[in-house]
């Protein structure tokens, strides 16, 4: 009888492992899955079209009927509008996030934790949409834009987007230092900020390099909030206040016009393929600098 | 032996007690800047929330809720996006929770250091920063063009769980690892078996955490709008507004915002948008609440701890 069940219990654990393992092969499954298709679908621009990768990359000739497929405008305005986001909302979610771990009486961290998750839920579109019922009118009211859409409304929107993440992973970046840092500072005579500024934020500056990247992943990603505020011109920002286009908004526009097989939708696909390269490449740093701490 | 104590001169004291004074001074509004940086991420969200309540709930009415989308004329209403979201979200679910479930089980319960963990952790990693715009693009690739189901239900449901797998994966291991090893060597003392002790210890204890993990992670499904474009449509069902059928195009709530602001021609863009940006906010409380108050519910149901 005992036998039996041990038997019973052997085979299910066997099965159990497998099945584990089978969730755990489907992850590498889908990313590899997703990198071949787009690489494929990606590359067809530099294939079947014959554009020349330069040109791709570095002029801003984008007229897809004439197979002109200049992206520079749209990489460009991608990494100035991650940029701007990245100016604000990094020193701010560093400021909290030091906030968090070194000063906020539990009360308080029992209301702002709260509150930092419904940022993180609040859905792109509704970011949007507050960007375009408050934030570009007062541009609009207050600056030498004309319309208020533009790279300063989108920067903006985007800096409150990323501010979830680096705020957490700030806080936890200093909160995994050591409580001897503090009181070998404290104890030289050190005020809170001289410990803070002195000896936590260099102790604690690939943790929050970690964060400034992975508030950049989110940035470079962000479509829908980006597109209902940045104007959507196809041309380079030529002030902080102008429209302006990126890679992301330019693919949710222009794709569903694009036929398939069409020059325009190839060129949407390498698009993609060059934002999620970016977005990877951003990992690989990310794991670059949490190894040269080791 | 005899220590020789001198006195300090007085204007050196002086000195340094300006030092002092000035340090303290800086640190006092150090402090206070930061307090106020801290208070002012709350507020800001206190001014979205009363400014979206302020602009939709005027536009908010039982009529609105329930009723059709129009094209052309004014009086449209969202029940059947709000109805697709759900359907969509469900669909997600049921597919990821499991997968992100086991994945998880396996890196933080039975994976030992090796190639393979490597590679799997690496690849979650990976996957969580394909940004939603390009999940939005393969699906289309896959599941519109390649499996040819057109824009589906199904397929938007399968690209939110590429989308959303890895985020659950983590939340699935941080739960686990939360669980203290004492319980597995109890169990497995008593001659439980590896999957055994998951499945009657492990999981038990870290089900509170997992279940805010999956609300919170659900909520930001029902917003989830790029990858949705190119997968479930821009429209709703045409043969019937409530279908069952996961074959047929599902626009969602957080789309139809988007859409109706920035392609359609109907004239009451700013009530239908300032109504759905509320029931978006609204569903997103509703899940953060329910994720804490039901986490917290089920952590002391399931393991008598109150946290």
């Amino acid at each position: 009888m005992i036998a039996v069940q041990a038997k019973r219990s052997h085979t299910i654990e066997r099965v159990a492992i497998w099945v584990l393992r089978a969730a755990a092969a489907f992850v590498i499954a889908s990313i590899a899955a997703l990198l071949l298709y787009l690489c494929y679908e990606g590359s067809k621009t530099f294939t079947a079209d014959g554009l020349p990768v330069w040109q791709f990359l570095f002029t801003s000739d984008f007229d897809p009927t004439a197979k002109k497929g200049g992206a520079a405008i749209f990489i460009v305005g991608t990494i100035v509008v991650t940029l701007f986001a990245l100016v604000i909302g990094g020193p701010f979610g560093i400021a909290v996030g030091a906030f968090l771990s070194e000063i906020a009486p539990p009360r308080m961290a029992a209301v702002l934790k709260p509150a930092i998750e419904v940022l993180v839920g609040i859905p792109s579109v509704v970011y949007g949409w507050l960007g375009l019922r408050l934030l570009v009118p007062f541009l609009r009211e207050h600056t030498s834009s004309a319309s208020g859409f533009g790279l300063a409304a989108a920067g903006i929107v985007l800096s409150i987007m990323i501010l979830p993440t680096v705020i957490s992973l700030s806080e936890d970046a200093f909160r995994s230092l050591p409580g001897a840092l503090r009181e070998g500072s404290m104890a030289l005579g050190s005020t809170r900020w001289q410990t803070m500024v002195r000896v936590l934020l260099p102790s604690a500056s690939s943790g929050l390099t970690v964060a400034i990247i992975l508030g950049m992943a989110r940035a470079i990603g962000e479509t829908l909030a980006v597109q209902m505020v940045l104007g959507n011109a196809t041309q380079f920002a030529n002030g902080l206040f102008a429209p302006t286009a990126a890679l992301t908004t330019e693919i949710v526009i222009d794709m569903p016009g694009a036929a398939q097989g069409s020059f325009l939708e190839h060129e949407l696909f390498s698009m993609a393929l060059f934002l999620l390269l970016m977005a990877m490449s951003l990992i690989l740093l990310v794991r670059f600098v949490l190894r040269k701490r080791v | 032996m005899a220590v020789a104590v001198r006195t300090i001169p007085a204007e050196a004291r002086i000195v340094a007690d300006a030092g002092v004074r000035r340090r303290r001074f800086i640190d006092g509004l150090a402090t206070v800047v930061l307090w106020g940086l801290g208070v002012s991420v709350i507020v800001m969200l206190a001014c979205f929330v009363i400014y979206l309540f302020y602009l939709g709930s005027s536009a908010i009415s039982w009529q609105f809720l329930t009723g059709s989308p129009q094209e052309t004329t004014a009086g449209g209403g969202i029940g059947p996006e709000i109805y697709n979201s759900f359907y969509i979200l469900v669909l997600t679910l049921i597919f990821t929770v499991p997968i992100a479930l086991a994945a998880g089980i396996y890196l933080q319960e039975y994976a030992r250091p090796g190639l393979f963990r490597s590679i799997v952790q690496f690849s979650a990693e990976s996957l969580a920063t394909v940004p939603s715009i390009v999940m939005g693009l393969f699906g289309l690739l896959v599941f519109v063009y390649y499996f040819h189901w057109g824009f589906s239900a199904l397929g938007g449901a399968v690209t939110l769980t590429l989308l959303n797998l890895p985020a659950l994966m983590r939340v699935t291991q941080e739960a686990l690892s939360s669980v203290p090893d004492s319980l597995r060597e109890a169990s497995m003392g008593l001659g439980a078996t590896r999957w055994q002790t998951i499945y009657r210890t492990v999981l038990p204890s870290a089900i509170g955490r997992l279940t805010t993990g999956v609300v919170l992670i659900a909520g930001r499904i029902f917003g989830e709008t790029a990858a949705l474009i190119f997968t479930a449509g821009l429209s709703v069902s045409a043969n019937h507004p409530y279908e069952l059928n996961p074959m047929r195009s599902a626009e969602t709530l957080a789309i139809h915002l988007w859409y109706t602001h920035s392609e359609s021609i109907v004239p009451d863009v700013d009530r239908i948008g300032n109504g759905s940006a509320l029931v978006l906010l609204v569903m997103v409380l509703i899940f953060n609440i329910s994720a804490r108050v039901g986490g917290r519910a089920l952590t002391k149901r399931f393991t008598g701890r109150s946290s």
